[in-house]
């Protein structure tokens, strides 16, 4: 079956044609919000970018280098404080040098919080304009899993995937999907397959496609409506879905609009 | 203009500022939903977070955050969304104990689906909204009063200008009566000394000296020096040289008023007197420790201007100097540059800042209040990436 890709230059094809608007610390959330809603644009709430030490400030720096190169992304727009320990003209110059679809603002530099919004409407468009995305077909796909459940065994869905040439990478480390998410974005995955543990809800990565495949736990079997797949889904229902979705289908995490991001961290905050 | 404190009466006898339906989610992936009820809502609140359901090393801490702020007096109700695991359940217990006014709980796995939530918990948030504007502001005494002190984004002016003002308004509030709390351990580090000196206790003053150590500890058991990241590159743009001289004027926020007691991150605050509670100093976590602690009002003063509220907490910007105020003025509620202008005396500024905190607890919205800026963030102890 063909998959239907959009051209995103130095960040890759990818199966979404997200333009982020990258809030580069919580102080910034808000106003980047009022920005995305008027443009159409993803954002997400998060609470990192200040008050944190060591090793977690280049962590967090190459956490949101990731989200901002992401295929799924064509521009990012991203708008900082001003005086958050990850400054956001160095983390867009650091952007800038493999993505030109960058740009950056900052609010206390922008007339405050209705100047920035003004500001980043109009920056938002522009990047909009310029990088129109080319639809091409995605050569190979990258497929994460999300294991969350340990229990499950996803051999026969691994093999049967890499069998038809997709590239697989799956992510156990953490009981925590979102810990798990955070690691798939990293890798650069096109679609995540999510397979949550018995106690956690259906849940999804703001720009990526998330697939929700259930389990018979009391609690999934009460909130089936919110899975895309039933425990009971073959390795072909699997994949039929996965190629609706890279053509277009939106998960039902898509739907409600999900969007919290959690970037793992070393130190304590200060 | 009046002078007399109005509030609303809570059951337990505790006071709220302010009347609002906060619709909380109790696990990561109902933030979604939470938001969309609040923005489709007459006007509840929502807040969102990245918890879900974690039992590690954070957990009492996190649980203590979430009860407290669903506790916080500024509540006329909260409809907590929960999937129903223990630790959401605890929270949900643990703020009912603590005094909330009203709770209604939605259950995800009884409802059946995120979308069932949403239709339910529109329909529950209008209806306790219409019920809530029954209820009138009546005469308060000033403890109905719990005051936050908060500084963010400071610069050179900070402790000349709105930090000393803060003090000044401090200082009146708890000689009649309010409580006050100053938090941020990072930002008294190197002017400890000078606060233990005015506990009502020496054990008190001890106290205050340990947690600044145990701060320290905890960040040198890092192998970081905690001198070498503060003061921020922010406040040094801004004109401050160490770390001991942000302290030395992030510390006049406490005014003159002597030292009751330490409170842990999200203690209860008591009724009268000044506090410290042991907060990072992450503008955001800092809030969001105050609101767990039933602070109902928060004075925020910034050098270089940041626009961060609270959901449920009135927070009441103050400019450190005239030509940010003059730059950003929608972040700005009072500017104390005037003091560093020479426009104006120090205790005229705290008056006019005494002043505006009482309109602002009788009702006025703050300029983070208009811009809906409900920033809200969880204070993690331990690492969330090593097992």
């Amino acid at each position: 079956m063909s998959m239907n890709g959009f051209d995103h230059g130095n960040r890759g094809i990818g199966v979404r044609d997200h333009q982020l608007i990258l809030p580069s610390v919580v102080c910034s959330t808000r106003v980047s919000s009022r920005i995305a809603k008027e443009i159409g644009a993803i954002t997400f709430a998060h609470q990192h970018g200040c008050g944190f030490i060591g090793n977690d400030v280049g962590r967090i720096t190459d956490y949101f280098a990731a989200l901002a190169n992401h295929p799924n992304v064509s521009s990012t727009l991203v708008v900082g404080l001003g005086c958050e320990t990850i400054q956001g003209k160095e983390l867009a110059d650091k952007l800038l040098a493999k993505n030109k679809s960058t740009n950056y603002l900052v609010t206390q530099e922008s007339g405050g919080v209705q100047g920035t919004v003004d500001t980043g409407v109009a920056a938002a468009k522009a990047l909009q304009a310029f990088y129109q995305p080319t639809p091409v077909v995605l050569p190979r796909l990258h497929l994460g899993i999300d294991l969350s459940n340990d229990d499950l065994k996803v051999d026969e869905i691994v093999a049967a995937l890499t069998n038809v040439g997709v590239d697989v990478t799956v992510a156990a480390s953490h009981k925590n999907s979102g810990l798990n998410f955070s690691d798939l974005m990293e890798a650069g995955v096109h679609v995540i397959l999510s397979f949550p543990d018995g106690n956690q809800p259906a849940s999804g990565f703001p720009l990526i496609p998330t697939i929700n495949v259930a389990s018979n736990s009391p609690l999934h079997l009460a909130l089936s409506d919110d899975f895309d797949l039933s425990a009971g889904a073959t390795s072909e229902e699997i994949m039929e879905k996965i190629y609706l979705v890279i053509n277009g289908e939106l998960t039902k995490v898509e739907v409600i609009g999900a969007g919290e991001i959690i970037a793992g961290r070393e130190v304590r905050s200060v | 203009m009046s002078n007399q404190l109005t509030a609303f009466e809570r059951a337990d006898g505790r006071w709220g500022l302010r009347n609002h339906v906060l619709i909380l989610p109790l696990h990561s992936a109902l933030s979604a939903t939470a938001r969309k009820i609040a923005d489709e809502s007459d006007g509840a609140v929502a807040v969102s977070h990245d918890w879900s359901g974690e039992v590690d090393a954070d957990f009492d801490r996190i649980i203590k955050t979430f009860s407290g702020f669903a506790a916080n007096p500024n509540n006329y109700a909260v409809v907590f969304i929960t999937i129903g695991t223990p630790g959401e359940l605890l929270i949900i217990d643990t703020a009912k104990k603590l005094g909330i006014n009203k709770a209604e709980i939605l259950n995800v796995a009884e409802l059946g689906s995120m979308g069932k939530i949403a239709d339910a918990g529109l329909k529950i948030a209008n209806s306790l909204l219409k019920e809530l504007k029954t209820q009138t502001r009546i005469s308060a005494p000033w403890s109905a009063l719990a005051l936050g002190q908060e500084c963010g984004g400071s610069d050179a002016l900070s402790g000349i200008t709105a930090n000393p003002a803060l003090g000044v308004a401090s200082d009146r509030l708890v000689e009649l009566g309010s409580a006050s709390v100053l938090g941020e351990t990072t930002e008294i580090l190197g002017a400890e000394h000078l606060l233990a000196a005015r506990a009502i206790t020496p054990e008190i003053g001890a106290q205050i000296i340990e947690t600044v150590a145990r701060y320290e500890r905890s960040i040198n058991y890092e192998g970081i020096d905690m001198r070498g990241a503060q003061p921020s590159r922010g406040n040094i743009e801004g004109g401050l040289t160490t770390l001991e001289e942000k302290s030395l004027g992030a510390a006049k926020k406490a005014g003159s008023a002597q030292f009751s007691g330490v409170l842990e991150y999200a203690d209860q605050v008591p009724k009268s007197g000044l506090y410290f509670m042991d907060t990072p100093g992450h503008d955001t976590e800092q809030l969001t420790g105050f609101a767990a602690g039933g602070i109902n009002l928060v004075v925020f003063t910034t050098g270089r201007g940041t626009p961060t509220g609270s959901a449920i907490m009135p927070t009441i910007k103050v400019a450190t100097n005239t030509t940010m105020a003059t730059a950003i003025p929608d972040l700005i509620d009072l500017n104390a540059g005037t003091i560093a202008d020479g426009a104006k005396t120090l205790s005229e500024v705290g008056g006019e800042l005494f002043d505006l905190i009482l309109e602002v607890a009788n009702g006025k919205l703050t300029k983070a209040e208009r811009g809906l800026h409900h920033e809200f963030s969880l204070s993690r102890m331990y690492n969330t990436v090593i097992k």
